[in-house]
């Protein structure tokens, strides 16, 4: 199989990279009616097998689940997942064979396998549904002609698919239909419908490509959204550390900090969360997330290539053929770190507190979600798709590190994330290595404020303000933003 | 010189900009314990709070613990509202996440939740288990925190202080929830920790207490005030006249309104419900009963679409049977519904109004707009509740009572066919519960179907005409009432 991105000509390349619509709600007026009787038969059982299931049959849909037979047989979690809320189970050669669309919600790695399996039993003129394009665009993944194979993607954990729907809202959700494969043009009406059935409707639905999903999806898990959150936590707890700060106190800061912080970054983009500063401590975090921003754009833009060319997943693919050896090892690496083998102190830390002592973080959030934005767009990717990659994801991944720290992130990311974000923590960390010698307490474990008289100068002020707002990444968040006003604030601090 | 056992003085509070403490004084002398009581709002949690050192206050509290007791010298206050967290740490659920399976594993056991607890401040577990035994809550000891009711919720934090012994014991609200005989062996529970010297301060407006309360009072304007006894108090409420459009008759869609045939639910190896048969016909009063845990909050699940179980179950509702292509949001258009559960898991983001227009719509939060009749009717309702002043504060700023207030306005905007009011009138005091129920009564004269969940009879409204009665997950009773006349 050839990455199929680079089967394409240049114009198609942009054609497909260029494809960004987020739709109005009078375009879901039809409801689930073009799935209505249809058998809908979900591969794999996990959390998002699960709670995409769940809400499906809630919105009056036909939904059982097929499992390997080695699944069943053990009587593995997915199969209890499924047994236990009272879903059909059934073999491959059970459920394929009847069913109107075939949902492929397996890990990444396992992707070519299962279609191989599931292909040959598919009826004439059914439909295959991936959450992701990986398969389809960087593995060449060829769909049989008569097929028509589509992508819902919800952009939040399973649980929160889940939570959203019961509560009557839903979940920001991405959707494609590959051109290969769209024989009978029902794809789209077929994607919409899915939507209406997990709910992800009601808090917008962005229309993509395969092609852009994939490519911008990639880029933003590696770099702002895990890898720098990463890099970030753990050089700021160390530093604390090194300056005396106590332990449990950093650990705390740093665990909740990035969840209360980019709250902010949720409700109102960059400039919500840099508005939570002073004006002497907003003026610093915008110079040092300047300074970051140079830093660190080399390798964003070596991330960014590296997905674009099919270098990053040949390398990943590699790892998978031998085991994922790479993979395995830098988990247990990050396991061993000091900020993960520290509990969060017992102490009280106030909201703002969490602002005014971790400015460090404020200007690493600032630099790393304009950065991956920035160059996302610079390659071709439209700004509606960079922001829902880059800002809308980060408070989303930031709540599985207050959880439990980078371990739970790590956990509940697809491996294709984390292997990502490893690679792009390994060769950040060198990178700023001499800035963080410079970073002391007053950035990182203190209150910046403390010892200063608050004045700054207004043309300065003015200048900074101005340069925050108007990034594009705030323009076009404004307008996303109002699509997902409902969204549920989720707190564990 | 004896020094009073707690000793406030000068102390002053202000909650969102609103005077609630104000120069407040006060002696609680050692062998005192007590009540204290009146209207919802009067700063009553506050001041508890304060005592026990959660909530800052200008002003001084001295506490004088007895060096020569073995009691641990702490203050425990015991919340009324009790959060608990899963194993990564969160703390907000929805409570329709209480029924699918996988979300049940990720909350800690009875069990472990105790010994953490024990652990933790150095007590016996041999100790713990008669009480677990009186208030009936040695069974629960294997279940997750998240497949508690609210009524067993309770018992766990009643439990656990009782099990401490601290020589200051707060509880606010220590009855909700609780069944008739439970508040009994609560009663006893508290006598015998008094007797070994703890003291108590229980705010609650009931009138079965422990026999080792002996004084009383209530807050008003700011200062605790003694009394003799707890009046009922008068509370500012709607004896006006209901808005015209709750006055209209449903119109039903089918005279069946729930038919459950030989329903079955288990969770592994528990059954929480047993060969279920149960009819309710369009327009009946249905009375619920049955003990904490007997199965009333499944049975209630099932009738408004949130169990996962029903899709394999003969159940119909409102003449369909489940499973045939409809939605849950079919089903709940036609529903109203309050239990503790749902207050608990309501959006903390939410204001009093936009969670009242909610109620349209069956979705816990507010998420569209609203037309003008609609967003109109809201207005009339927060009007009839008294609520208009409190009506663009947060749900979770105002006081308990009120919040459970603007949820019942909740359950009835939308007139619905039936109505599911699950303990209603919890942390309501006996005047709002009794105008409540005048409400019900009168609401349901229009026609309206109504199960209802209550533990007192003196607390029910009068239209109720059945009853079905569970324990241990099967039907027990099924019987009428009151003859339609």
């Amino acid at each position: 199989m050839a990455n199929y991105f680079n089967t394409l000509p240049l114009r198609e390349k942009l054609n497909q990279l260029g494809v960004c619509d987020f739709m109005d709600s009078a375009e879901f007026l039809d409801g689930v009616s073009a799935l209505k009787g249809k058998k809908l038969v979900i591969v794999g059982c996990g959390a998002q097998g699960l709670n995409q299931g769940l809400n499906l049959r809630d919105s009056g849909l036909d939904v059982s689940y097929t499992l390997r037979k080695e699944a069943i047989e053990g009587k593995r979690d997915s199969w209890k997942n499924a047994t236990e809320n009272n879903f059909t189970v059934g073999t491959y050669e059970e459920l394929i064979p009847n069913a109107d669309v075939v949902i492929n919600l397996t890990p990444d790695k396992q992707h070519t396998a299962v279609v191989n399996a599931i292909m040959p039993l598919m009826k004439e003129g059914a439909t295959l549904l991936y959450s992701h394009g990986f398969n389809i665009v960087e593995e060449g993944m060829q769909i049989r002609k008569d097929l028509t194979v589509i992508m819902v993607a919800p952009k939040c954990p399973g649980s929160e698919v889940r939570a959203e729907y019961v509560r009557g809202f839903g979940v920001p959700t991405l959707i494609a239909v590959h051109p290969e494969n769209d024989p009978q043009g029902k794809g789209l009406a077929q994607a919409k419908a899915y939507c209406v059935g997990t709910g992800g409707h009601r808090a917008g639905v962005l229309k993509s490509s395969f092609v852009a999903e994939v490519k911008s999806d990639l880029m933003g898990e590696q770099t702002i959204l895990c890898g720098l959150l990463q890099t970030g936590s753990i050089l700021s707890f160390d530093k604390m550390v090194e300056k005396g700060i106590d332990a449990g106190y950093a650990s705390k800061l740093v665990q909740y900090g990035v969840e209360v912080i980019t709250e902010a970054l949720k409700q109102g983009g960059i400039t919500a969360m840099m508005d939570r500063l002073s004006n002497v401590a907003k003026i610093k975090a915008f110079e040092i997330s300047e300074e970051l921003k140079d830093i660190m754009r080399p390798l964003f833009q070596k991330h960014q290539d590296d997905i674009m060319s099919g270098e990053f997943s040949r390398t990943m693919m590699e790892d998978w053929a031998n085991g994922d050896k790479n993979l395995l090892k830098w988990r247990a690496e990050t396991g061993e770190t000091a900020f993960e083998k520290t509990p969060a102190g017992d102490v009280k830390i106030g909201e703002q507190e969490y602002f005014d002592n971790y400015t460090l973080m404020v200007a690493f959030v600032r630099a790393g979600v304009e950065l991956a934005f920035e160059t996302m767009v610079q390659a071709g990717i439209k700004p509606e798709s960079a922001y829902y990659e880059s800002l809308h994801e980060t408070p989303l991944i930031a709540n599985t590190i207050a959880r439990k720290k980078l371990f739970e992130m790590n956990r509940v990311i697809s491996d294709t994330a984390e292997y990502g974000c490893y690679l792009f923590d390994q060769a950040c960390k060198p990178l700023l290595g001499d800035f963080m010698k410079k970073v002391d307490t007053d950035l990182v474990g203190k209150n910046f404020n403390e010892g200063k008289d608050g004045a700054v100068d207004n043309r300065k002020l003015i200048d900074v303000n101005e340069a925050i707002r108007s990034h594009e990444v705030e323009q076009i968040g404004a307008t996303l933003r109002k699509a997902m006003t409902a969204m549920k604030a989720i707190k564990t601090a | 010189m004896f020094k009073p056992f707690v000793h406030i003085q000068n102390l002053n509070l202000n909650y969102h900009n609103k005077v609630v403490l104000k120069d407040l004084y006060w002696e609680m002398n050692i062998g005192e314990s007590y009540v204290i009581g009146g209207k919802s709002g009067t700063g009553k949690t506050s001041l508890a709070k304060t005592i026990a050192g959660l909530i800052p206050a200008q002003g001084s509290i001295e506490i004088n613990f007895d060096e020569l007791s073995a009691l641990p010298k702490e203050v425990l206050y015991v919340e009324s509202w009790y959060q608990f967290k899963n194993l990564e740490g969160v703390a907000n659920f929805y409570y329709q996440q209480r029924y699918t399976s996988q979300q049940a594993k990720e909350t800690l056991t009875v069990h472990a939740e105790l010994v953490g607890y024990g652990k933790e401040k150095g007590l016996h577990f041999d100790q713990v288990e008669p009480i677990l035994e009186a208030l009936g809550f040695a069974t629960f000891a294997s279940s997750q925190l998240i497949e508690l009711s609210s009524g067993e919720h309770k018992k766990l934090q009643l439990v656990k202080a009782l099990w401490l012994k601290p020589q200051l014991l707060i509880i606010d609200q220590p009855y909700t929830g609780l069944d008739v005989a439970s508040r009994k062996n609560l009663n006893i529970l508290l006598d015998q920790v008094a007797e070994e010297g703890v003291q108590l301060i229980l705010i609650c407006n009931d009138s079965e207490l422990p026999a080792c309360i002996n004084s009383f009072a209530e807050i008003r304007d700011g200062k605790l005030v003694k009394v003799d006894a707890l009046e009922s108090s008068a509370t500012e409420i709607y004896l006006r006249e209901i808005p015209a459009f709750l006055k209209e008759s449903p119109v039903y869609s089918s005279e069946d309104i729930v038919k459950m045939v030989d329903v079955n639910i288990s969770y592994g190896e528990k059954q929480v419900l047993k060969n279920i048969n149960w009819e309710v016909k369009a327009g009946e009063k249905w009375l619920l009963q049955g003990h904490n845990g007997s199965g009333k909050s499944t049975l209630l699940s099932l009738v408004n679409g949130d169990h996962p179980q029903s899709y394999a179950n003969e159940l119909y509702l409102f003449g369909n049977r489940r499973g045939s292509g409809e939605s849950i949001w079919d089903i709940k258009q036609h529903i109203g519904l309050i239990s503790p559960e749902f207050h608990w898991y309501f959006d903390p983001t939410a204001t009093v109004w936009q969670s009242i227009a909610s109620g349209f719509y069956d979705t816990v939060g507010l998420f569209q707009q609203l037309p003008y009749t609609k967003s109109t009717q809201v207005d009339e309702l927060v009007e009839y509740f008294g609520l208009t002043e409190n009506k663009n504060e947060l749900l979770t700023a105002l006081p308990l009572g009120k919040q459970r207030l603007v949820l019942l306005a909740r359950t009835i905007i939308k007139n619905p066919e039936l109505l599911i009011l699950d303990e209603p009138c919890q942390g309501l005091d006996r005047q709002q519960t009794q105008h409540f129920n005048q409400l019900v009564d009168e609401l349901c004269s229009n026609g309206m179907t109504l199960i209802y969940v209550g533990h007192f009879e003196s607390q029910l409204p009068t239209c109720i005409e059945k009853r079905i009665l569970l324990e241990k997950g099967e039907v027990k009773v099924v019987e009428t009432i009151l003859e339609n006349v």
